[in-house]
């Protein structure tokens, strides 16, 4: 990574650190977006890969989603009697199955899984549930791949055929349509660039400015991100649950506004009494 | 499949529609006793381009005499670096399930693994790109690359790429990718494309006169060698292509002058004929 104050040495520090809190805030309100937008995509997601439990007869299946800002696979949505334990898994892109077809973007099924003891394992300890056979197809398009779809047993099969590699595949495209269509992979870094890009196009360029300023962007950008998908940042899981209160029918919704209105009050009138407190010394 | 827009590379080489695949070489059929007989890939080098290969399984037969791995460099204005990975590991299983089946069929054959998936997913095109560009300058004569990059924007260079390992006298044995949309290089023509067929003879293999995949070789639950030593079953493209690997590194070793298309020719004119 290039030190921040290299390109950035024309700029006064009080500029690199406002424009380092708006990114930051960008950042925080696109990945707000974003993760608000999944639980719409979730729902898309959900129904294929029910359909899919149904249609292959399989015992489960679900799909990983590629996070670009952290680098791993996580499984977002699944279906089936055992398919439940792997929601939230994270896995490298490099690692197993799963991370192979994302990485190289080729369909594969096995079979005789449990006679890889490490490999029935390692996944029973992270998803209490150890498959016979896998089928796993890439989400992908022409501008990337996704994440994966895998499905787990076929219970009138001991594998699955090319066929079922196929029709896996059409799911996925599905799938690939959905997520593309909701821009749930919108990439902040890409839209705060693009944006800073737009805004200092019409600026003249001096003596070798142009490449310094870019690489200045980057190193600014890339700075003011880096805690934006902080995973333990608290505001998430409040987030994912508002998200998943999109789903919710109109008369919990008006419970759920009720039950808001008070605690927005509350936290109001608290905020009332610490800013009291704080202005009672010198007051 | 009937879904016209679905790619499915596969089709005809399954049940019924094998029997379409008549075609009469215009030099006649080759004997596979001459193409092939008594041949068992020695002096051959064959890379294998994947998820690294397992140097101690059993499978490989010791024939592992090199291991590299591919990684973006520091600065992106800089080429991906190659570096020799001595510990022989494969964090997958895949690219020994191939290196595998290719000694299987060709035990004399020289087996290099190049390492392109890494943890790092920035640029996994380019990387993919610069293991075969080093594996064309090591003078491999056969590749197997059971995978593809869908990227536009390479486009250029894989052809280029492609080009180059054909004019070097290296034949890509590529994996078709059962996805929609474009998919380099397994979809150039100086390359061997290769499907599956769902028959349970890995000396099967299918040739198709209409490109662009053009072979289809044991893809359905092929036991493979897996990571630790194990064995799996697996079924996909990815397991076709390197039988037909291992059938070109025989035809290679014991016709060192055939060139990429010859040995293409060859394999089309020893390939199983379609029931009658």
């Amino acid at each position: 990574m290039t030190d921040p104050g290299e390109g950035a040495r024309h700029r006064s520090p009080a500029f690199d650190r406002d424009a380092r809190a708006a990114l930051a805030a960008i950042g925080r309100r696109a990945e707000v977006a974003r993760r608000l937008e999944l639980g719409s995509a979730e729902a898309v997601l959900r129904s294929l890969v029910e359909a899919a439990v149904a249609l292959f007869e399989a015992e489960a299946a679900s799909i990983a989603l590629y996070e670009p800002a952290r680098n791993v696979l996580v499984f977002r949505v699944a279906a089936g009697e055992h398919g439940q334990g792997v929601i939230g898994l994270e896995i490298p892109p490099d690692r197993g199955l799963v991370g192979y077809v994302f990485s190289s973007g080729q369909a594969l099924a096995i079979a005789d899984v449990r006679t890889d003891p490490r490999f029935g394992r390692s996944f029973a300890e992270q998803t209490q549930y150890v498959p016979r056979s896998i089928v796993a197809v890439p989400l992908v398009d022409e501008r990337g791949t996704l994440g994966v779809l895998e499905v787990l047993d076929k219970r009138s099969e001991a594998s699955f055929s090319l066929r079922d590699i196929e029709l896996a595949g059409v799911f996925a495209r599905q799938a690939t349509v959905a997520i593309r269509a909701s821009r749930v992979e919108r990439d902040t870094a890409t839209l705060v660039r693009s944006v800073i890009g737009a805004l200092t196009a019409g600026e003249a360029p001096d003596a070798g400015g142009v490449e310094a300023r870019a690489a200045g962007v980057e190193a600014l950008v890339a700075a003011a991100l880096v805690d934006v998908g902080d995973p333990d940042d608290p505001l998430w899981p409040l987030v994912e649950q508002v998200a998943a209160l999109r789903r919710a029918g109109p008369e919990q919704r008006e419970l759920l506004g009720a039950l808001l209105d008070v605690l927005v009050r509350q936290a109001e009138r608290g905020r009332g009494r610490r800013t009291g407190r704080l202005r009672a010394p010198g007051g | 499949m009937t879904d016209p827009l679905l790619p499915a590379w596969s089709e005809p080489f399954v049940g019924a529609r094998r029997d379409a695949l008549r075609h009469l070489p215009p030099f006649g059929a080759l004997d596979r006793a001459w193409a092939i007989g008594g041949s068992d890939g020695s002096g051959i080098t064959v890379a294998i381009i994947d998820s690294g290969v397992e140097r101690e399984h059993p499978a490989v037969g010791g024939k592992l005499v090199r291991s590299v791995k591919v990684e973006l460099a520091a600065d992106p204005e800089d080429d991906p670096v190659v570096l020799d990975d001595d510990d022989g590991l494969d964090v997958v299983g895949h690219g020994t399930a191939c290196a595998g089946i290719i000694h299987a069929i060709a035990p004399g054959a020289d087996l290099v693994s190049v390492r392109v998936l890494g943890p790092d997913n920035r640029g996994k095109g380019i990387v993919f790109a610069a293991g075969l560009d080093w594996a064309i300058e090591q003078g491999a004569r056969v590749m197997n690359l059971s995978l593809s990059s869908k990227s536009d924007a390479l486009f250029g260079l894989f052809h280029d790429l492609a080009d180059r390992a054909y004019f070097a006298n290296a034949l890509l044995v590529c994996a078709a990718n059962n996805v929609p949309g474009n998919s380099y290089p397994s979809l150039f023509a100086s390359v061997i494309s290769v499907a599956a067929h769902d028959l349970e003879d890995p000396a099967a293999w299918f040739y198709n006169p209409s490109p662009p995949v053009e072979f289809g070789a044991h893809g359905v639950d092929v036991s493979v060698a897996w990571r630790g030593g194990s064995r799996m079953t697996a079924t996909g493209n990815s397991f076709a292509a390197p039988h037909i690997a291992g059938y070109a590194a025989l035809i290679r070793a014991k016709h060192p002058d055939a060139t990429p298309f010859e040995v293409k020719a060859i394999l089309a004119a020893t390939a199983t004929p379609p029931p009658a």
